[in-house]
């Protein structure tokens, strides 16, 4: 039924484009694609004006929540044809496998609920300052804030099929007008949704402010040409610096960089886990929820899980059987949620085949047919390749105390999961000022309330946004040129 | 896997036993020898001598027994078969960190043991205090001469090999750096002193100090006064560690996170003003050997970014070399992110006065260095089998054709270890290829790549963090402005 060549369409502003088709990807055993010349259409992918983004503002935030309401109703698998189309050719270029791909596409209408995005947004941003001027009185003058949509280049990453759709509805929600160049690993989903949003209302305001288009990351004739003040004023770059590597050199005055560095995540396990057979079971259950899901391509998913629970033979024993029962837990998670891993990293499988002849030191649960494996420490060390962990690949620490832990955690760390609830206060406190910056209840990294609040410290949201002042002042204020030798010059 | 070794030919084991124990001595020191043997032959004595090693290892280097055992292997048919039983690099490291920050020798010579035929297990260590102590120990007590590294992660690996380890791998320098391919063996190339200049430390269990004293053995058969050192101390591998230990958490944004003991750290000012001094030092003695051993013999083994320093001022400074002819100049591959110049060769042997630098491809885990031709290609050594390992699935390459994989090797003349590696090296090796220089060994071609950076394909982008995207963020922004 697909014979014919995978195509990554261009979208660009109500008009989905897909002519003067050249070949990309192919890269070591990669698959080929098909994309629009990006030269050809490099005019047409930034806003001709800032002054086009009025339009933005005949609607309501409400407005835009019913646009996205309804596109979420359109991005039903089975009747979208689009999306069919994206999630046959992503079997091939997705990091994950076929039922967690399927699932992600399956999903994605939840994550147009207008409720969902409407209290996403008001705990991020506050809607009110997206839908006009917040005003306090200080300092005698009367002040406003407001948050204005910005012309944003967004460079998003392609471990989940759905950071495409998050782009949409955070440039939507923020009257921004989104450029989003789309990654090699991921680069279908995003331009069938913004094919979808064309065939629905191709004049609509949010439909005209988006473009998808994907290049060469690092094609500087196309870039010089983009990546410039008077086309966007922000470039939100994930991956930090596999993303970010070809824009540094375009950032200057008018130009601003979000960047969404990359990180891993850990979890903090206490002593509990190794005391009972129904404690070591729900420890298991919860560890393994958050390492497996999606097959652990997300920078949230758990790699080193350090277990408070001593280093003493007898501890380091039950550590073995809690290692064995969370890999039993990971192989009975349903596949929705994780398979084995589309294909076992050969130099991790390197690397942990080597751990195996370390049977002093160490202990390997599984990992003989790729589908993952729990690498026991028998002392205080995480392996010499932990930050390679991947592919439901985990190295499960013993520890004394909770100092150990906290020595590891650092600003690359993302999520700490935490068990059970009498380290938490302590865990979060001491954590945060290592520089954990998320904290979440053991088992729930992939379970929570989406990507509200900061996301990694670096606020995303409410950068991408242009954070605009009024003043005037109050009644009685003194002027200039009425103060005489009274003013006050203060900043 | 239960494969039949190949039928028993005594003939041919007494042959592959001359190899493995002492191919020099075998081959009359003769490097034309040594590079023109036909490869029938030479594969047929490689396949003999490594049943020979498995048999005789199998039972005395623990990690080999435990990983034949678990492939369940007994015997090899073909040198493929072999690929299963080498061991990853990695396994020289694989023992916790935290035994040396907390300077547990005793387990760390219990995990050492397990890698080589010798016993470092019998040797009380109780008494040391650093890894420079206890390696010594292990130096003055058994035939160990370990061989440490430091990683770019801040793992040391220790690679127990032998004293004799060391010499056979320096008389392989000697043997085919002094003389010509193709020119019959003179003696005067192997008995004569020459002498060695090194303009590195007097001692080491790195490879910048570790092979100083054998080189004196070998080209100032071991006259003291043929061995010219730039630091007369012992490199310190305490050092070495905290350098590499400081490098890593530097990487990590906390600096104040380094496990190592206090008594070490308190040493870091002491390195990083060795450090600053070095280059100048080492200038200094390389125009000192040139005034003082005018007209002598010499072996110089250096950086190539060294000897191109000292030969761009000399030039410059209108200064001559005058070495006498024979005179061997060894350059190696300059540190990371250090280019070669791209007159180097040029300049190096125009103020030297000879025909060519030549340069080696080699490691600590090896007793065998291959020496590039004057076709740029790095010859194998007959003692050692090159294989190559595909990246994706580890299996072996075929043996025909042009083919680039991981670098793997099976030295039959290690002494003390396993001779079975896998490296982190890509190198391509042209099967059918006879090289135009004349040495029918195999070879390999000049682009040597590491693993790590082949691997990832283009225009990925993923949230999760690994070391490689930010090492090459750290090299990004420190290469500003530099």
């Amino acid at each position: 039924m697909m014979a014919k060549r995978p195509i990554s369409y261009a979208v660009l502003r109500g008009k989905v484009v897909e002519t003067d088709l050249i070949e990309f990807g192919g890269r070591g055993g990669d698959i080929t694609f098909l994309a629009p010349d990006p030269h050809k259409i490099a005019d047409q992918i930034p806003i001709a004006s800032p002054r086009l983004m009025e339009d933005l503002y005949d609607i309501s935030f409400e407005d835009i929540l019913d646009y996205l309401a309804e596109l979420g109703e359109r991005c039903r698998l089975e009747e979208n044809p689009y999306l069919q189309e994206a999630l046959e050719y992503s079997y091939d270029t997705a990091p994950t496998t076929k039922p967690i791909m399927d699932s992600f596409y399956h999903d994605l209408p939840y994550m147009f609920d207008k409720d969902r995005i409407r209290d996403m947004v008001d705990y991020t941003i506050g809607i009110d300052h997206l839908e006009g001027w917040v005003n306090q009185d200080i300092n005698g003058s009367h002040v406003g804030v407001r948050a204005y949509g910005a012309r944003c280049l967004h460079i998003v990453a392609g471990n989940g099929p759905v950071l495409g759709a998050l782009t949409i509805i955070r440039g939507a929600v923020t009257r921004g007008d989104t450029i989003i160049k789309v990654p090699s690993n991921d680069p279908f989903t995003t331009s069938a949704i913004a094919r979808t949003m064309v065939d629905m209302a191709p004049d609509h305001p949010v439909t005209k402010h988006l473009a998808v288009a994907y290049w060469r990351g690092g094609d500087e004739e196309l870039e010089s040409q983009i990546y410039q003040p008077h086309n966007i004023e922000k470039i939100c770059a994930w991956g930090g610096f596999a993303s970010v590597k070809h824009v540094t050199k375009y950032i200057q005055p008018g130009i601003e960089l979000i960047s969404l560095d990359p990180k891993r995540s850990a979890s903090i396990v206490g002593k509990e886990a190794i005391e009972s057979e129904e404690l070591m079971e729900e420890a298991a259950n919860r560890i393994a929820c958050d390492f497996a899901t999606g097959n652990q391509t997300a920078c949230s998913a758990s790699r080193l899980v350090y277990v408070m629970c001593g280093t003493e033979d007898e501890d380091i024993e039950k550590l073995q059987q809690l290692g064995q029962k969370t890999y039993d837990a990971m192989l009975r998670l349903p596949e929705v949620v994780t398979t084995k891993p589309k294909q076992y990293d050969p130099q991790l499988k390197q690397w942990v085949d080597t751990l195996r002849l370390s049977d002093d030191f160490y202990t390997v649960i599984g990992g003989e047919e790729g589908e993952g494996a729990i690498l026991v420490s028998h002392t205080s060390d995480r392996v010499d390749f932990w930050e390679y962990m991947a592919d439901r690949t985990i190295n499960m620490i013993p520890v004394d105390t909770l100092e150990e832990v906290l020595d590891v955690v650092d600003a690359y760390t993302q999520t700490v999961g935490v068990w059970p609830e009498n380290l938490w206060e302590d865990v979060r406190h001491k954590g945060a000022l290592h520089g954990g910056q998320r904290f979440v209840e053991l088992g729930y990294a992939f379970n929570g309330a989406g990507l509200v609040g900061p996301q990694d410290g670096i606020e995303p949201m409410r950068r991408i946004v242009k954070w605009i002042v009024s003043e005037q002042p109050l009644p009685g204020r003194p002027t200039l040129w009425e103060a005489g030798e009274d003013v006050k010059m203060l900043a | 896997m239960a494969t039949a070794a190949p039928p028993k030919d005594t003939t041919l084991e007494r042959e592959a036993e001359r190899w493995m124990n002492d191919p020099y001595e075998h081959f009359g020191y003769d490097n034309t020898k040594i590079h023109s043997l036909p490869r029938e032959e030479v594969e047929a004595v490689q396949l003999t001598a490594m049943n020979l090693r498995l048999a005789e290892r199998r039972d005395q280097v623990q990690m080999l027994k435990k990983l034949a055992d678990s492939q369940n292997i007994d015997a090899i048919g073909s040198l493929e078969d072999m690929a299963p039983l080498l061991f990853p690099h990695d396994i020289y490291k694989s023992y916790p960190a935290s035994l040396l920050a907390k300077q547990k020798y005793d387990k760390l010579n219990q995990w050492l043991t397990k890698l080589t035929r010798f016993h470092p297990e019998e040797v009380d260590v109780s008494e040391c205090d650093s890894i420079d102590s206890w390696l010594t120990k292990l130096r003055d007590e058994t035939p160990l001469d370990v061989g440490a590294s430091s990683g770019s992660s801040g793992t040391c690996s220790f690679y127990p090999k032998s004293k004799r380890d060391y010499f056979l791998s320096m008389m392989g320098q000697r043997v085919q750096l002094v003389q010509k391919f193709g020119e019959p063996v003179k003696r005067s190339d192997i008995d004569d002193k020459i002498h060695a200049i090194i303009p590195l430390y007097k001692d080491g269990h790195a490879s910048m100090g570790g092979f100083g004293k054998y080189s004196c053995q070998v080209f100032g058969k071991g006259d003291p006064d043929y061995w010219h050192y730039c630091f007369d101390f012992k490199l310190s591998q305490d050092l070495m560690w905290l350098a590499a230990r400081l490098r890593a958490a530097q990487a990590k944004g906390d600096i104040s996170k380094v496990d190592v003991p206090d008594s070490l750290l308190a040493r870091r000012a002491e390195w990083e003003q060795s450090q600053k001094d070095m280059p100048a030092q080492q200038l200094a003695f390389i125009n000192r050997m040139i005034r003082e051993l005018k007209g002598e013999r010499v072996f110089v083994m250096c950086t190539s970014n060294l000897l191109y320093s000292v030969a761009k001022r000399g030039l410059e400074e209108g200064l001559t070399c005058d070495f006498a002819p024979g005179s061997v100049f060894m350059g190696g591959g300059g540190a990371k992110g250090v280019p070669l110049p791209d007159d180097l060769e040029e300049v190096v042997c125009g103020f030297f006065n000879t025909d060519r630098m030549i340069s080696s491809y080699g490691m600590t885990e090896m007793n065998s260095f291959s020496v590039q031709c004057e076709h740029d290609r790095y010859h194998m050594l007959p003692f050692v089998t090159p294989f190559l390992l595909d990246l994706e699935t580890g299996q072996p390459l075929p043996r025909k054709g042009k083919q680039t994989g991981r670098a793997s090797f099976f030295d039959m003349t290690a002494e003390s270890c396993w001779g079975g590696l896998v490296t982190g090296d890509v190198i391509t090796i042209d099967w059918d290829h006879q090289c135009e220089c004349g040495r029918t060994s195999w070879a390999i071609e000049k682009q040597i790549n590491r693993v790590s950076e082949i691997q990832g394909g283009e225009d990925k982008i993923s949230c999760a963090a690994t070391p490689q995207a930010q090492a090459d963020a750290m090299d990004f922004l420190t290469g500003f402005g530099g």
